[in-house]
């Protein structure tokens, strides 16, 4: 998964070369903006992530990471910019037409039902359904079977999908939310603060399945606090400040104290920044 | 991977295994229980078992109503007074007593009347809970209140002269005990084959995540609440069918008597756990119990009141004990 450093994308590039750029990549954002009203909560950001890549967001609170998201996710509609998936501009009004162009969120929040079992939360919403012409009825035995091939096969995790996702550890329960995304099949999956508030153990097994899903060849973004965690994990990291990526870097090159410095000033004391 | 590994084991052993199935069918052992007691202390009460399970089906009918809103993470306290509204107002629409409105005797006239009526004021209900966002309780509550109140307005005689094929539906026992039977099983089967029916355990366990999975909270809201209107509405024709007229405190104090054989049945007072099939033996339960306080000779009229109240703390107790075990049972194995 290692990127050359003359593929890394170049903030609010221009010119002719942007096309090919847009090509190759997996996820392609081209001077994006945000409005709400008279704030600006993300201006002018561009940037690649490519196929196969954990690439990772990170950035102070009120930096613009959620709404960066949120415009990936089709939650909010960008108000100036372009998004490109596998080169071909894309418009996401909703959530269901990211779903469409094979793009996946799990937020923080997991969206899991306790009180139903692994396969349930995963299936939520789209189960495999068996019966004749317009009389169509969950198919259970395809649901489960689905259902530990996703963790199985996908996660290689050893859970019971028929275990009730409330007596799940946190680490469990991401894993939970990761294998619903995995039953769309998408190559993106965007992750919200997959590691946040998970004990040690907990986020290795995270980081594990996040290793595990890039090795499948599925397109990771990472939006997070945790700096230690992305800088093992990611193979590049964006820097957000105050609503503009700042800086992307390779983990090899960067540290904490100096991705610390990036997110809360937005420059480098040494003035190091990759442009 | 290592904490993974045996995590069944360790947290369904096969002791633990066999504790969880029972405590999950509770309703069963108990029933058994219930009914060696009964034929040991009344034995009289089983002199017509068909007697009890007709008696049943207009307190079933409620008890799947309930179940439902229930199961959505949602109650209802209004159905006994949609039952008992919906009935006197059809009976005033047919019936031929001097004061009631006697405006048709189609009785297929009044079976679309009296399910209109039930399902108006579910979706009322579904309505002011989900699109202008007032708590469940209060909702209902005012509306147990109104149609009380509105119960007495209209008449307070019972009503007479209603048509025959309208009385028969819930005055013909086999026919009234199969119609609930088939209902159960249709709502069964409608909660665990349907995407609707996963969705009302969705919403039950997790508004929040229910909606952002993408299922429409308000609207399935909506049709709970008119379903459950519906349900209670049918509860109405049946007592009507039983009684053979519409009595004026038609439907009181039923709502509680619901809220007990749904519970004793384990569908969860927090949503998204519940079996139909238990619900129904948490109906013939609470049937027999009754039936069982009316053929005592120990115990007066007067009383069934009371003793219906502590069979409902009973329930309650029993649902918090068994919440309270499964989770100790289920946690042990987490990790």
């Amino acid at each position: 998964m290692s990127i050359e450093r003359e593929d890394l994308t170049v903030k609010n590039s221009t010119g002719s070369g942007d096309t090919d750029r847009a090509e190759m990549s997996k996820l392609r954002v081209e001077n994006l903006t945000k409005h709400f009203g008279r704030i600006v909560a993300v201006e002018d950001v561009s940037l690649d992530v490519h196929s196969s890549e954990v690439f990772a967001l990170v950035g102070d609170n009120g930096a613009g990471k959620s709404t960066l998201m949120n415009m990936l996710s089709g939650v909010h509609e960008p108000s100036e910019g372009q998004i490109y998936k596998d080169g071909k501009p894309v418009v996401f009004s909703n959530p269901s037409e990211a779903r469409d162009n094979d793009i996946e969120t799990v937020y923080q929040d997991l969206a899991l039902m306790d009180d139903l079992d692994i396969a349930t939360n995963i299936f939520m919403g789209q189960f495999p359904r068996t019966g004749f012409g317009p009389l169509q009825v969950i198919d259970w035995d395809e649901t489960y079977e689905r259902a530990e091939t996703i963790m199985m096969e996908r996660l290689g995790r050893d859970l019971d999908i028929k275990t009730e996702v409330e007596f799940l550890s946190g680490g469990q329960r991401q894993l939970v939310a990761i294998g619903r995304s995995l039953a769309f099949d998408p190559d993106v999956i965007i992750l919200d603060e997959p590691t946040s508030a998970l004990s040690v153990d907990a986020t290795r097994l995270v980081q594990d399945t996040i290793d595990t899903l890039a090795d499948q060849g599925i397109t990771i973004i990472i939006v997070s606090h945790n700096i230690e965690s992305v800088l093992k994990h990611a193979d590049r990291i964006g820097v957000l400040f105050r609503g503009s990526l700042v800086d992307i870097k390779q983990p090899e090159e960067t540290d904490l104290e100096e991705l610390n410095e990036l997110m809360t000033t937005g420059t480098l004391s040494s003035g190091r920044l990759d442009d | 991977m290592a904490t993974d590994q045996g995590f069944m084991r360790r947290t369904f052993g096969d002791r633990d295994d066999v504790m969880l199935t029972l405590l999950d069918n509770m309703i069963w052992p108990i029933l058994g229980l219930v009914l060696i007691g009964v034929l040991v202390l009344v034995p009289q009460t089983f002199n017509s078992f068909e007697l009890i399970l007709w008696g049943a089906v207009p307190i079933g009918l409620l008890v799947l109503a309930e179940s439902l809103c229930l199961l959505s993470g949602h109650f209802d306290l209004s159905i006994g007074s949609i039952a008992g509204f919906s009935a006197i107002f059809t009976g005033m629409v047919l019936g031929t007593c001097p004061s009631c409105w006697g405006l048709t005797t189609n009785p297929w006239i009044g079976f679309g009347i009296i399910l209109l009526v039930g399902s108006l004021i579910g979706f009322v209900n579904g309505v002011m809970i989900a699109k202008v966002g007032l708590n469940p309780f209060l909702q209902t509550l005012a509306f147990l209140i109104t149609f009380e109140g509105a119960k007495t307005a209209l008449q307070t005689q019972p009503i007479t002269g209603l048509p025959s094929l309208y009385t028969q539906v819930g005055g013909t026992p086999r026919f009234a005990i199969g119609f609930m039977l088939v209902v159960f099983f249709v709502v069964g089967l409608v909660l665990r084959y349907t995407s609707f029916g996963q969705a009302v355990y969705a919403l039950g366990s997790s508004e929040n995540s229910a909606r952002e999975v993408g299922i429409d909270t308000e609207r399935l809201i909506i049709i709970i609440y008119t379903i459950s209107g519906i349900l209670s509405a049918v509860a109405g024709l049946m007592l009507t069918g039983f009684v053979g007229v519409v009595p004026p405190l038609i439907g009181e104090g039923l709502v509680f008597q619901a809220f007990a054989g749904a519970v004793i049945g384990g569908i969860s007072l927090f949503g998204g756990r519940g079996k139909i099939t238990g619900a129904l033996g948490g109906v013939i339960l609470i049937q027999v119990v009754q039936s069982a306080l009316n053929n005592s000779q120990l115990i007066g009229a007067t009383q069934i009141q009371m003793i219906n109240g502590i069979v409902l703390f009973v329930a309650i107790l029993l649902y918090s004990t068994q919440s309270k075990l499964r989770s100790r049972i289920l946690a042990s194995g987490a990790v």
